[in-house]
């Protein structure tokens, strides 16, 4: 990139962080409307059915309840834990395909998606981010990007919502991490056991603006 | 599983969804019509719709694009309705005046009021680029329009608030 491409990019970053900003109006409270129940009376039911057999009557409705649980598990939307950090390693846990080692890195496109200029203003700066995905913690959403470390991918999440009082260690299996506190929300970034995120936790930091 | 637990867990679902993507759904409907009042009714309208129609809503990962067409298609029903035309900036309606009004900043103000003055053909895939963070792509098939006109509105909008934020 020229040195004049690069300043055009700039004012135009600049110029799209104001609009973002401009755009953030206040959202008065939720007021839910009166939703009816829904009416299932008008269905007819079909004759009902003679199972050849129980065996294959209970492995369909095994196979069918499995499917929702997984569905409803991966979706993290009604999750409930007894820590942020809990959270946090279930959605990694959840997300395995996630933390693939690769050069290729996510397009800007992807990257704006996963990260709405309504959330924060994100500089992937020397980063090489592989992953890139809008996500669901605590009911709350959340970029979820995976870069690469010296020694594997590495899980950032933007978390402009979940504020923490100081920096808490994360602990898992296999993984090591922290979450941040960040203005008033947090960031939490898991790598593997043996990875420096040290200096990874200091450019997420310096790169990371809310807008929220 | 009975209906009244079929009902709590659908309505557990759907509160879930609603908590996440109603400030998007409102500021959506906000910057659409321009209007706080007719937001807030149309947000409302929206919420009814998608309570109508959660079932076909297959992946919860898809919520927020799927909220958001519904919240769009209620706009454009409402102005339907009530035959508005479209909003004179010059000419602010007390309701429209007052969500320019709703969340003063002095530094934003004017780039706010360009934003309310831009055709609806040019702020809309702004706020959906901007604020909702969608590719050209994705705005092009909400918005039923091939990607380079997104991309021509996306550049003419930006080029006409460069020019207010440059006046500053």
């Amino acid at each position: 990139m020229t040195g004049e491409q690069d300043n055009e990019f700039q004012q135009y970053q600049a110029l799209d962080l104001k609009i973002a900003k401009a755009l953030q109006i206040d959202v008065p409270e939720l007021k839910m409307p009166e939703l009816p129940e829904i009416d299932s009376s008008g269905v007819t039911s079909l004759p009902q059915r003679k199972w050849t057999s129980k065996p294959v009557w209970f492995a369909f409705a095994a196979t069918v309840v499995l499917a929702i649980s997984i569905s409803v598990r991966m979706s993290g939307v009604f999750e409930t834990h007894d820590s942020l950090a809990d959270a946090i390693l279930t959605h990694i846990d959840h997300e395995q395909g996630a933390l693939r080692v690769t050069d290729v890195a996510v397009s800007d496109d992807r990257l704006a998606r996963a990260v709405p200029a309504s959330l924060a203003v994100y500089d992937r700066g020397e980063f090489l981010i592989t992953y890139a995905q809008p996500c669901v913690i605590n009911g709350k959403s959340v970029p979820h990007l995976v870069v690469q470390g010296q020694h594997g991918p590495v899980t950032i999440l933007l978390m402009p919502d979940e504020k923490v009082a100081q920096a808490t260690p994360i602990n898992g299996e296999n993984v090591k991490g922290v979450i941040l506190p960040v203005g008033d929300g947090s960031i939490a970034i898991v790598g593997g056991r043996d990875e420096l995120l040290g200096p990874i936790e200091k450019n997420v930091v310096n790169s990371v603006t809310w807008t929220i | 599983m009975t209906s009244s637990s079929g009902q709590g867990k659908r309505r557990q679902r759907f509160d879930s969804l609603v908590t996440v993507f109603y400030q998007d759904m409102y500021r959506f409907a906000a910057w659409l019509s321009r209007d706080k009042a007719v937001a807030e009714d149309v947000v409302q309208e929206a919420l009814l719709r998608a309570w109508n129609s959660l079932d076909s809503l297959r992946d919860d990962g898809a919520a927020k694009q799927w909220l958001l067409t519904i919240v769009r298609r209620e706009n454009a029903r409402y102005f339907e309705r009530r035959r508005l035309e479209t909003v004179d900036i010059d000419n602010l309606s007390a309701t429209q005046a007052a969500l320019l009004a709703e969340s003063p900043n002095e530094e934003l103000d004017d780039l706010r009021t360009a934003i309310f003055g831009l055709d609806d053909d040019y702020r809309e895939p702004l706020v959906l680029q901007v604020l909702m963070g969608y590719s050209t792509n994705e705005i092009a098939e909400m918005m039923g329009l091939k990607q380079g006109a997104v991309l021509t509105r996306l550049h003419r909008a930006r080029h006409k608030l460069k020019d207010c934020v440059e006046k500053e």
